[in-house]
């Protein structure tokens, strides 16, 4: 039922965001900022050695990406691990306990959360990466970013060393605010268990989304990383769904078809389907098309005779290649992502997202655009 | 000739308790060349005092009786700033500002003068000032010009987890041992309040090495009994996006090991 795979225009592909150096080295003058800037210098020509999935340190102790050439996926601690019971003592006997209780557990690690095997994923993306470029900084960076305590800090590198994950770093904002965080670390894409943080990230031009734990999980693949993506309101502006709401079907058919050859506005997740592109060119360059680690995915309720082909046009104005294209046509898509079995699936309706983690796939929830009961644009407040 | 004055207008602290912190008048206020007793301006650091003397108030209102309080010197540097010392005292009364001595200085012996009072922690916005004294083994920081905009409702103490350590120009070991005793002090003031709310918040920013490294400085910390309240490991990013967010009002490095060696 899947359509062959878009065509790429010759048209270029969007460079990743990239910003200006943002030391800030005019500013702080404390002496250990300075020491580090010296070793900063000439980062990206220095070679890496690369010995299995773990680099050696380099003298400096640099090997990590800086966050502007990397695509950084920033994940909160409640999507990566399992802190149910935790969240209870939390609810119930307030922070003082929740905090001893998180010191008294430090040796046990975390069970995995719904962001789990996506971030297993990416790693695994970035051992291939590493392989065929052993330079570069084009790779996943994954940064922990939670509002916890530094008290929970001791017990959560323990999960992370227990998992044998690859996470070096990470902000515990002590409960106030991560998204300044986000910013400053360049994110691509947050993952977040609060609805309303995801909001923040969401209005401030950060792909992000809302994950939950599924019922059950079905297995996916180790070997390569399968992200999908609704249209409207996730790769595309909210625009369509807009008229559908207001005006029915058939005054969205032909607003459709009126409108053809006008391309959508970008969604919110845009952004990160060109990161995906772009580290999916790299392998292309190799030869390894057919054995790309990274698969992506359109999973729509447009139709492929009709309102899907201004989707698809938009792709390709836009220079992004999708790798399967999938028209439901309104049906239910449950049994598609059931067959897909993705890492992570973006919608921007609940319905859809609970439908998919009904059939074992981890679906998040973007909060945005006209399908939400609030005003997307609600920012709630910042900090405790 | 250093004079040191104590201002009567404050309650003295005890000694063998408080936390003893130097401020350089210049960093405090903002003399220019005015004259007699015009009140000076505010300096960069003067919101880095109204936060130490917040601290002092709400460990005060948990405890009338504490002792372990932050006792405030300011200190002049220069034979400059000694000449000031009148609009120095004047602008401390006028602002109500809690200092309990003034030690009127100048370049040659400003440092006997952090000995002879017993200085924990020398706060100056001078790096040639701050080098000179942790080669004394007195515990200092170097003050930022972005402190101007820091809270003055919260002090923000950052400790940097892996900060290389020089061995000629670093910190030797007798101002190790202080830094310890500092933070050690930090740790005991930050556990009379809760976990939200708190007057002072304790920051651990690891720069370069990756989770092994902060997860042992967190230890190393705990161990002193300190708990930190926010911490980062940036294995390698820029710090300058991610320190100017934190907004701490000093930085303490000494007494950490550089973890990876």
């Amino acid at each position: 039922m899947s359509l062959d795979p878009v065509q790429v225009m010759s048209g270029q592909v969007k460079e990743l965001k990239v910003a200006p150096s943002s030391n800030g080295d005019n500013r702080a003058s404390w002496e250990e900022k300075e020491e580090f800037d010296q070793d900063h210098l000439g980062l990206t020509t220095k070679p890496k050695p690369v010995t299995g999935r773990r680099a050696r340190k380099v003298e400096g102790g640099m090997f990590f990406p800086k966050p502007e050439n990397a695509v950084t996926v920033a994940v909160s601690s409640r999507v990566m691990f399992r802190t149910e019971r935790e969240q209870k003592v939390f609810e119930q006997k307030g922070v003082e306990e929740y905090l001893r209780y998180q010191i008294e557990h430090e040796n046990e690690p975390f069970a995995p959360g719904p962001a789990f095997p996506f971030v297993k994923a990416l790693e695994t993306v970035n051992a291939r990466l590493r392989e065929l470029y052993p330079q570069s900084e084009e790779l996943f960076d994954i940064v922990l970013v939670t509002y916890n305590h530094a008290h929970v800090g001791i017990r959560l590198i323990n999960t992370i060393n227990h998992h044998n994950l690859f996470i070096e770093r990470f902000c515990m904002t002590g409960g106030s605010s991560p998204i300044g965080y986000l910013k400053a670390w360049h994110t691509n894409l947050y993952l977040s268990a609060d609805a309303d943080k995801v909001r923040e990230a969401l209005a401030e031009g950060i792909a992000a989304a809302t994950m939950f734990m599924p019922e059950k999980l079905t297995e996916v693949s180790e070997s390569q990383l399968r992200v999908a993506f609704d249209g409207d309101a996730v790769l595309f502006s909210d625009e369509s769904e807009r008229i559908f709401k207001a005006h029915g079907l058939d005054k969205f058919f032909e607003h459709e078809r009126d409108n053809e050859d006008t391309l959508l506005d970008h969604g919110p997740l845009k952004g990160f389907l060109e990161a995906l592109g772009k580290l999916q060119k790299k392998f292309y360059a190799k030869g390894q098309r057919l054995d790309c680690p990274i698969r992506t995915y359109l999973v729509t309720a447009r139709s492929a005779a009709s309102s899907g082909i201004r989707a698809l046009k938009t792709l390709r104005a836009w220079g992004l290649e999708i790798d399967e294209a999938l028209f439901l046509a309104g049906a239910p898509k449950g049994p598609m992502l059931e067959k897909i079995r993705p890492h992570i699936y973006f919608d921007d309706q609940m319905f859809h997202v609970e439908g998919a983690a009904e059939m074992g796939t981890v679906a998040a929830h973007v909060p945005y655009g006209i399908a939400q009961k609030h005003n997307p644009k609600q920012k709630s407040s910042v900090g405790k | 000739m250093v004079s040191t004055i104590q201002n009567t207008d404050v309650k003295q602290k005890d000694a063998a308790r408080a936390a003893v912190v130097a401020v350089t008048s210049r960093a405090v206020f903002d003399c220019g060349v005015g004259g007699g007793d015009d009140v000076c301006g505010v300096g960069v650091a003067f919101p880095l005092l109204q936060a130490l003397q917040r601290v002092n108030e709400r460990l005060l209102e948990e405890n009338p009786a504490e002792s372990l309080l932050f006792d405030v010197v300011l200190i002049t540097t220069s034979s400059q700033q000694q000449q000031q010392s009148s609009r120095i005292s004047s602008s401390t009364r006028h602002y109500g500002l809690e200092v309990s001595r003034f030690c009127f200085s100048s370049e040659e012996d400003f440092i006997e003068s952090l000995l002879t009072n017993g200085v924990q922690l020398f706060l100056t916005t001078d790096r040639n000032e701050a080098t000179q004294a942790s080669q004394s083994g007195v515990l200092s920081a170097l003050l930022d010009q972005q402190i101007a905009s820091c809270p003055p409702e919260q002090l923000r103490v950052m400790f940097c987890g892996d900060a290389i350590v020089q061995p000629d120009t670093g910190p030797t070991p007798a101002s190790r041992q202080v830094a310890q005793s500092f933070s050690t002090q930090l740790g005991e003031m930050r556990q009379r309040f809760g976990v939200f709310n708190s007057p002072l918040s304790i920051v651990l920013v690891t720069s370069r090495g990756g989770r092994e490294s902060c997860s042992g400085a967190l230890q190393k910390l705990r161990s002193r009994g300190v708990s930190v309240d926010e911490a980062y490991c940036l294995a390698g990013a820029p710090q300058g996006p991610i320190v100017s967010l934190l907004r701490p009002h000093f930085l303490l490095s000494e007494g950490f090991r550089n973890l990876e060696e």
